[in-house]
């Protein structure tokens, strides 16, 4: 996917204009809106082939935001698939938007083919994007939108790749691009692990003959402020473990590291724009596997915070590993604030559906500005409910905790966020559930098929908004 | 059932005597001393040797202290001055469980206000209840002996002044108990929509409508769901006048009244999309959300409310027969716009879809609340822990969050937007009835919202509270009557003159 800025667009390309719900349509194409019933609205496009060269008006309804301009490029990206370069005529926009509206055509264009040996036969093409928009700060303006979509393509390729081709130690050679980009790339392999404590971490990992791993990516930005951490699941394929996953759709859980992915592809966002605020990314990677080794249902573990914890089914792993990446997080890093992601519970999934995330947090005002962040890019989340009765189901038998609870209908979600606030130490903490959210089953008009990158653009909202401030008490 | 009194603070002579004790390192209660004192300082030196410290939801029994007292029974209540409405009811119904062998008990709440003494009162009768009307051989010394309780207060007057609209919450909560708790074979519609037509006698006028009424009103929805069953369904309608009217004589007006809307499916099989057997019998609660509606109407009837008020209530049953709705049926609802059903089991939507449009129709109300054991989405959403709340009005759902907090009843917010919206397309017809199971809370919802005529609405899907397997302070396990306090609360809050 390449995206140039110009003034004018090269020829034979298929040409954008989007167009304000209410003003006056651009002319010579009045006829054919009209017979269309074109006026603008959001959602609505109107592709034209009788003119110079092939052109689609996408609507951008009456008073657009940033999430209407994203959606719009989506849209036309979305219509004009099969061709293989258009081009956005974005003179009309200032440059802010501009960039809001090719980042939405670049993030709905993308498609993971780098496995085909022939070109797949949905006929989708498009490689090269043109903004046509000449005004003094189009540059800037994309090369922040660019750092968001770098960023989201990291998570996309990532989220993609069959587990056998993205271990754990192949999920660190792919964080090149962060240290090009200034982050640094620490590792702690397993005696590190071990001598750490994170014995959550290591009894997931067990079993696979790919070792677990605990990544740490510094971003020093340039404020004297400890640091904002997200903390990420990166489970590189989960079988389930002894409490076997059903075959059926057992493939998708080659997407069980989005987690970790977004935590990496929202680091690479912040280095390449250069955001001022510290950042740390805390990735616990792991192949939930099946073995002699194995860790079993019954066994209790003992975590970093010193807390035991009883398995009671070795398919709700995302939480062990978690537990121990924050507690580490909390004790070695002492971050202002952490964030965790992760594919956590398929309860998630019949709460919220595909829509929003689940937003868990100890902390009302970091939840609320998670929300609007949330809000302001088009990444939506959902406040659920912590603690209190949730705890008690956590309650082992013989140990300080138990990982989940047993029967049909549990409130699973709520389950996990409130085992995780157990490992937070206190540090203000929100738990992204994202288990409906990592991939699109199909394409639609506002999102590429396959993995989707969702939170990239909402984390890198929140840390503009919240922790670039140097007032902020 | 439990007869409750209030009488001036000093020590009983026999039966069983309740200390609130506050938290701290030496316990504090109204009568320690006293009964100290009869008892040679026995209270006092049990408690140190149970190490008992007042914490809230903490008790501890002493058997026969002496001074004539069968037992005295501790029970944590933390610091006195914070000390809610709620968490006084809390405490009173923990004492219940310590009470079962006496005939007679005492509580000492002389240190708290008035209204937090009878709160202790409301606490121990929602604790108490208990539906043995089917147990013919329970022997005696099973039965809970407990029939009279004093609460022994400051000023036993206004204390019972405070106690009587209580009391008539509790009445309406017995009333959905007891109608919850009632087996399918014998609360059928018809015999749910009699109970309800005695309730007359506490100033409700109730109007039943049979299936001929319905088939008039159009009601194709509800039908739908009835016709594969042997018993008829009904609504039933209940009327409380009790604002003031407007102006005088023939050109007096009624206030707009508030409405409540109860899904009553008496007994829910599944129907052709039939449920697993494991589990079946607790359909029989499915009327849960009518039985909520009926005790609320009771309650607001029975303590004068001044507001007026409508309840409605949709009353049918389930089942796989001949004559049964399939998946593939499109039906006619009242409000015109038509449904392909997908699954016989999504019944509940169907008959509020109906109840609400004839509502806004006829009644034109404020605001519409729908109750309804929906979902089992909502329970892997939110468990047992709080009732699903959907609403297309923020102030209405800040006004239920708020009395959900003060009577325990709590609710938490869960979203309504057209992406859900949309999964609701049909094939066939203006829409489908249920989706996928993912979302599938939400989806329910935003069906039911295509009947509220965009009016001012909430919807709470009781589905995870309206039964309960383990006891908790002031509800015993079995029906719980979820919503009768929380909404009683919000008219006595928000909907009354003043």
């Amino acid at each position: 996917m390449k995206l140039r800025i110009g003034g004018s667009a090269p020829k034979a390309v298929a040409v954008v204009l989007p167009v304000l719900e209410g003003s006056p349509l651009p002319s010579g194409f009045e006829a054919a809106a009209d017979a269309e019933g074109f006026t603008g609205a959001a959602g609505t496009a109107c592709h034209i082939l009788t003119a110079m060269r092939p052109t689609l008006l996408v609507g951008l309804g009456p008073k657009p935001n940033e999430a209407a301009y994203h959606a719009a490029g989506a849209l036309a990206a979305a219509r004009l698939a099969r061709t293989r370069r258009i081009a956005l005529d974005a003179h009309g926009l200032l440059p802010q938007p501009a960039a809001a509206f090719a980042l939405g055509a670049m993030m709905r264009a993308w498609r993971q083919d780098q496995w085909r040996s022939r070109p797949d036969e949905d006929g989708q093409r498009l490689a090269t994007i043109d903004l046509l928009n000449d005004r003094p700060g189009i540059t800037a303006a994309w090369q922040e939108a660019e750092a968001v979509w770098k960023g989201t393509r990291l998570v996309r390729d990532l989220v993609a790749s069959p587990s056998n081709l993205l271990t754990p130690d192949d999920f660190i050679e792919r964080l090149t691009p962060l240290r090009e980009a200034g982050v640094s790339v620490t590792v702690l392999k397993r005696r590190e692990l071990e001598h750490e404590g994170l014995g959550a971490l290591l009894a997931v990992g067990r079993a696979s003959a790919h070792r677990p791993r605990l990544v740490v990516l510094r971003w020093e930005g340039a404020m004297e402020a400890a640091p904002v951490a997200f903390v990420g699941k990166g489970i590189t394929f989960d079988t389930g473990g002894i409490c076997i996953k059903p075959a059926a759709g057992m493939e998708e859980m080659r997407a069980d590291m989005t987690g970790a992915a977004t935590c990496a592809g929202v680091m690479l966002t912040l280095a390449l724009r250069r955001s001022p605020a510290p950042a740390v990314a805390v990735l616990a990677l792991a192949e939930n596997a099946i073995g002699a080794d194995a860790y079993r249902p019954g066994d209790v573990l003992h975590s970093h915070s010193g807390q035991t914890i009883e398995v009671i089914d070795t398919d709700a792993e995302g939480r062990l590993v978690l537990a121990d990446a924050l507690s580490w997080t909390a004790k070695r890093l002492r971050p202002q604030a952490m964030i965790d992601l992760a594919t956590l519970t398929g309860s998630i999934i019949t709460a919220l559906g595909h829509q929003m995330a689940g937003l868990f947090a100890t902390d009302d005002a970091l939840a609320a500005q998670i929300a609007a962040a949330g809000e302001a890019v088009g990444e939506l989340v959902w406040r659920m409910p912590l603690g209190g009765g949730y705890d008690e189901a956590l309650k082992s038998d013989i140990a300080d905790l138990r990982n989940c609870a047993t029967g049909r209908f549990q409130p699973d979600a709520c389950h996990g966020a409130s085992f995780l606030a157990h490992f937070t130490a206190g540090v203000p903490w929100a738990h992204l559930d994202i288990a409906g959210m990592d991939s699109q089953a199909e394409a639609s008009d506002s999102h590429a098929k396959g993995a989707s990158g969702y939170g990239v653009r909402l984390l890198d909202r929140l840390v503009a908004r919240r922790f670039e401030d140097p007032h902020r008490a | 059932m439990l007869d409750i009194g209030f009488a001036k603070s000093a020590l009983p002579k026999n039966g069983a005597l309740v200390l609130l004790v506050e938290e701290g390192e030496k316990p504090t209660a109204d009568l320690l001393a006293e009964v100290d004192h009869a008892t040679g300082g026995a209270v006092s030196r049990a408690l140190e040797a149970a190490e008992f410290k007042g914490k809230p939801g903490t008790s501890c029994t002493i058997l026969a202290p002496g001074a004539g007292l069968s037992r005295v029974v501790a029970i944590g209540i933390g610091k006195l001055e914070a000390l809610t409405q709620r968490t006084a009811e809390e405490a009173g119904g923990h004492a219940v469980p310590a009470l079962s062998r006496d005939t007679h008990a005492s509580i000492a709440a002389a240190a708290l206000p008035d209204a937090l003494a009878a709160a202790i009162a409301m606490g121990a009768a929602l604790r108490s209840y208990r539906f043995d009307r089917y147990r013919t051989k329970e022997k005696a010394e099973d039965k809970p002996k407990l029939a009279k309780l004093h609460v022994l207060a400051a000023h036993p007057v206004r204390a019972k002044e405070a106690w009587t609209p209580l009391q008539t919450t509790f009445d309406g909560v017995c009333i959905t108990r007891d109608l919850v708790s009632e087996p399918p074979n014998v609360l059928n519609p018809a015999e749910m929509a009699e109970r309800i037509k005695a309730l007359e006698s506490l100033g409700l006028k109730v109007e039943v409508f049979g299936p001929k009424e319905m088939a008039k009103l159009g009601f194709g929805a509800l039908l739908g769901v009835a016709q594969g069953s042997a018993n008829e369904p009904r609504m039933v309608v209940m009327h409380w006048h009790g604002a003031s009217s407007s102006g005088k004589g023939k050109k007096a007006q009624r206030p707009q009244p508030i409405a409540f809307v109860g899904k009553g499916v008496t007994f829910d099989s599944g129907g052709i999309s039939i449920k697993p057997a494991a589990g079946m019998e607790d359909m029989k609660w499915d009327m849960a959300g009518a039985g909520t509606v009926v005790g609320l109407m009771a309650a607001l009837a029975g303590r004068q409310a001044k507001v007026d008020a409508v309840g409605l209530v949709g009353l049918v049953e389930n089942m796989p027969s001949g004559t049964a709705q399939r998946p593939g049926d499109v039906v006619k609802t009242a409000s015109g716009q038509t449904v392909e059903i997908i699954n016989t089991d999504a019944e509940g939507r169907m008959v509020l879809a109906d109840v609400l449009h004839y509502c806004l129709e006829k009644y034109d109300p404020k605001f519409m609340v729908d109750l309804a054991t929906l979902t089992g989405s909502i329970i892997v959403a939110l468990g047992h822990e709080y009732a699903g709340l959907f609403s297309n009005d923020d102030g209405l759902s800040a006004q239920l969050t708020a009395a959900a907090e003060e009577t325990g009843e709590r609710v938490w917010r869960m979203p309504l937007a057209d992406a859900y919206d949309r999964q609701l397309k049909s094939d066939i017809a203006d829409m489908k009835h249920v989706t996928g199971r993912p979302g599938s809370a939400i989806t329910a919802a935003q069906f039911i919202q295509r009947f509220v005529g965009g009016r001012t609405w909430a919807h709470l899907d009781i589905a995870g509270m309206a039964w309960s397997t383990k006891d908790s302070a002031c509800v015993p396990k079995g029906a719980t009557a979820f919503g009768v306090r929380l909404l009683d609360r919000l008219v006595a809050s928000h909907y009354e003159e003043a």
